[in-house]
């Protein structure tokens, strides 16, 4: 199309071919790179690329036979919907602790109203980027190992991952929000929490509402396997199950997961709806 | 929530707000108690009932417990190769993930599905499908399947990204401009140039973005698969938890710590590319 066009126009006056012939060498090195790369790492991961055709039947063959169908009678044994009310406490709760201790975070973290950009933009921000980058299950399974089994280790790992994943979207609202009403109020001589209070909050309010329940369906859908490592809820029995080659039992309660992350889906939606 | 000039209430006494009347207020505290208190119940439950803090012993015994996790800095080097699995289990997984998120689109797109009522929700039956089952689980059971090692892994990473990725892609068809293929309609080109040179310019730049957004995010779940033998650092790091080394388990979270920050930096950067120019602009 244009490019058809320009080049037998011929605009050769800005450099303009000799870019696009280096982009295309450039483009062509890093096609043959990946591809070495794509051999390589299939024989470095010790794919078994020659049992491919088989291995697919079989995988079919073993959840025909063995998953199917559903133990739905002991997905609904008392332990198993007890754990399923201590899955969503957990969930709650993570999220609710941490909404909580991202709001300040967040504000520490936003550059355009934090109330120190020598300490506490960096510790805001260091806050942030560990809790981020730590993934919630391994979490767990350090506080598995400092508070003991049980939902409490579960319940802090899900706040460690609300603060990480809301408060990150949380502090860049902040960064996006109009400075005028910020001046304003600082011209006042509003002081730092009168100034956040007053002029940051209504403007993020909307967005902060919309991420918070999200965050909560994200919360939800990680608590359903910190089970796994021991950190209370549902994951535990699927693990236990599994452990015990019982794949239907397994199954059932992985029936109840998909119903009830589902529910959570559909009731964060009605919520944003209504929050916005 | 704000109250309208219908709502004003101009009887509301010396000291009411005629902006903010009375049963507003009582609503919204009733929420906050009803709130406060559920939240208390539910952290006694949790926090209190049935836990013997007193085991805990002061917060120096705290701190002991968790400066056992202080990386050994030397563990360092053993943490390379398997931070290298994952960083490929999560390039393979993201690539069939790729692949395979295109037929599922293509059924999930409104304007484009072959057959509505039976494609349509096939196709939004496998987005939800995939997206509601975590990934360790899909790796639990192609692991119970296939047996340990990479692969599997490999295989419940694409299961897990297929709905994000399809769910955006469709939602891109959706959203494609129509100017551009009713004027090559109108110039009589076939229908596999109007996908080529109509569609694909539109969607393209939106789907190599998310496709670098969900490399991202399969980093951090690459890391943990091992948990369940599904290759990468998880195996490295369980089998240390397991036999109590928790200085070496400090080591292997400072490199899954060091691999997803750079893995986010980078896709954080090229999407911002993608944004602003570059490859989002067309030639």
């Amino acid at each position: 199309m244009s490019s058809v066009a320009s080049s037998e126009v011929g605009v050769a006056r800005d450099g303009y071919y000799s870019d696009r012939r280096a982009a295309r060498i450039a483009k062509l090195i890093a096609a043959i790179g990946l591809f070495a790369l794509a051999f390589w790492s299939v024989d470095y991961l010790r794919i078994p690329i020659e049992r491919f055709a088989e291995m697919f039947g079989r995988v079919g063959a073993w959840v025909a036979a063995r998953l199917f169908p559903p133990d739905m009678e002991y997905a609904v044994t008392d332990q198993i919907v007890f754990s399923v009310f201590e899955t969503i406490e957990m969930s709650l709760l993570g999220a609710t602790f941490g909404t909580l201790i991202s709001i300040p975070v967040a504000w520490f973290a936003a550059w355009n109203v934090t109330p120190n950009r020598r300490i506490l933009y960096p510790f805001g921000r260091g806050v942030l980027v560990v809790t981020r980058a730590v993934p919630v299950i391994i979490w767990g399974m350090l506080l598995v190992e400092i508070l003991g089994f049980g939902p409490i280790a579960g319940t802090v790992a899900l706040t460690l991952l609300t603060i990480g994943f809301a408060g990150k979207l949380m502090a860049e609202q902040v960064e996006a929000i109009d400075m005028g009403p910020v001046e304003a109020l600082r011209a006042t001589g509003a002081n730092r929490i009168c100034t956040f209070v007053y002029a940051v909050l209504p403007q993020v309010r909307p967005a902060w509402a919309g991420i918070i329940i999200y965050n909560w369906d994200s919360v939800f859908r990680a608590s359903t396997v910190l089970g796994f490592v021991g950190a209370g809820g549902l994951g535990m029995f699927i693990r236990m199950q599994v452990d015990v080659l019982d794949h239907q039992k397994a199954f059932g309660i992985i029936v109840i997961v998909i119903v009830l992350t589902i529910g959570s889906e559909v009731a964060s939606h009605f919520m944003r709806q209504r929050f916005r | 929530m704000s109250a309208g000039p219908d709502r004003v209430h101009l009887d509301a006494g010396w000291q009411g707000n005629p902006l903010r009347p009375r049963s507003l207020i009582a609503r919204r505290y009733t929420l906050y108690l009803t709130a406060t208190v559920a939240v208390g119940a539910m952290t006694w439950h949790v926090f209190f009932h049935g836990t013997d803090w007193g085991r805990f012993g002061g917060i120096a015994s705290f701190a002991r417990e968790v400066g056992r996790f202080l990386p050994d800095l030397t563990f360092l080097p053993h943490v390379v190769a398997p931070l290298l699995e994952t960083l490929l289990m999560a390039f393979w997984g993201t690539f069939i993930a790729m692949i395979l998120c295109l037929p599922v689109a293509w059924l999930a797109a409104r304007n484009i599905t072959p057959f509505y009522p039976v494609t349509y929700a096939v196709g939004r039956a496998i987005m939800v499908l995939s997206r509601s089952v975590h990934e360790l689980i899909f790796a639990l059971l192609f692991v119970a399947a296939l047996g340990l090692g990479a692969f599997p892994g490999i295989l419940a990473l694409a299961c897990r990204s297929i709905g994000f990725m399809s769910k955006t892609t469709a939602e891109a068809l959706e959203n494609v401009d129509r100017g551009p293929i009713e004027a090559m309609e109108a110039t009589g080109a076939g229908r596999l140039s109007v996908v080529l040179f109509g569609i694909v310019p539109q969607v393209f730049p939106i789907f190599v973005g998310n496709v670098i957004f969900q490399l991202d995010i399969n980093l951090r779940r690459a890391a943990i698969l091992g948990m369940v033998g599904a290759g990468g650092i998880g195996i490295l790091f369980s089998d240390v938890m397991m036999s109590y080394r928790f200085d070496q388990a400090g080591a292997c979270v400072l490199g899954i710590f060091i691999l997803v920050t750079m893995g986010e930096f980078v896709s954080t950067r090229i999407r911002a590319r993608l944004v602003y120019g570059e490859v989002g602009r067309r030639e």
